[in-house]
């Protein structure tokens, strides 16, 4: 079972991420690099986790911004800083 | 001439509000003061533009602002009124509970139950899309502290969850995709 060609297929894509900042990354995004990896959880265990600990933060991510912060943004523009 | 840089910039500010408002929720566990940390740090950012390197980590940066905020006005509280961790967890799991299964529920609520650094710590790297350099970056602290926290955080969940047993039991069954 060759683990570490999986792992570049199982990294899921996540959206709204800048750029390179993904990379060298979590091994919570996938499976991590030798079985059984650092904690001792199994690959399975750990992507479970992973895509749960990922849907929490995205369920708020994902939501609407706000007026008032999109306004605020707006009116530093205008304004400058005072 | 700041004006300039400034309308791109606005852009990819806007475009980090998700996940800014998304980390200050994990962090004080209430959204309404987690739009007003995101609405400090989009101001302390805005102001201090020129400490931020054009071309390096935007996403970061702001992480970074707001983390800082949020432990510089969390200590003051601190030494008004005792906020204690408990008080976390009551709030984030009484707010949520109009949406998501069963099985989001009982994860987000396991969540609350890590200790604060590694909660972040599990943040930062399993959600947000950080490196552990990164990470350790913007929680101020040495990589090997990120990911023993990250490690701590997943064999906690994991049994909050009850999930080792299932492991153990029948090699992932039930959870496994894997190879």
């Amino acid at each position: 079972m060759s683990r570490d060609t999986n792992i570049k297929d199982r990294r899921r894509k996540m959206p709204g991420l800048s750029n390179k900042t993904n990379q060298g990354a979590p091994h919570l995004s996938g499976a991590p690099q030798g079985a059984k990896g650092d904690g001792g959880l199994s690959p399975a265990l750990q992507a479970h986790l992973g895509r749960h600990v990922r849907a929490v933060f995205d369920e708020v991510a994902r939501e609407p911004i706000p007026e008032h912060l999109l306004r605020l943004l707006k009116d530093l523009e205008q304004g400058g800083d005072k | 001439m700041r004006r300039k840089v400034s309308s791109s910039l606005r852009e990819q500010l806007v475009a980090e509000i998700g996940s800014l408002r998304a980390f200050a929720v994990s962090l004080c566990g209430d959204k309404e003061r987690a739009d007003d940390l995101v609405q400090e740090t989009l101001f302390k950012a805005w102001n201090h533009l020129e400490s931020f390197k054009e071309g390096t980590n935007l996403k970061a940066w702001l992480f970074t602002i707001l983390r800082n905020t949020y432990f510089s006005e969390r200590r003051k509280r601190r030494r008004e009124v005792e906020d204690a961790d408990g008080a976390y967890a009551a709030r984030l799991a009484t707010h949520p509970a109009q949406h998501g299964h069963m099985e989001m529920q009982d994860f987000r609520l396991a969540l609350t139950q890590l200790p604060d650094d590694q909660r972040e710590a599990l943040i930062l790297v399993g959600a947000a899309g950080f490196s552990y350099e990164e990470a350790a970056e913007i929680s101020s602290c040495a990589v090997g502290t990120i990911k023993s926290r990250v490690n701590r955080a997943r064999n906690r969940l994991a049994g909050i969850l009850g999930l080792e047993l299932e492991e153990t039991g029948a090699e992932g069954e039930g959870l496994s995709k894997t190879a």
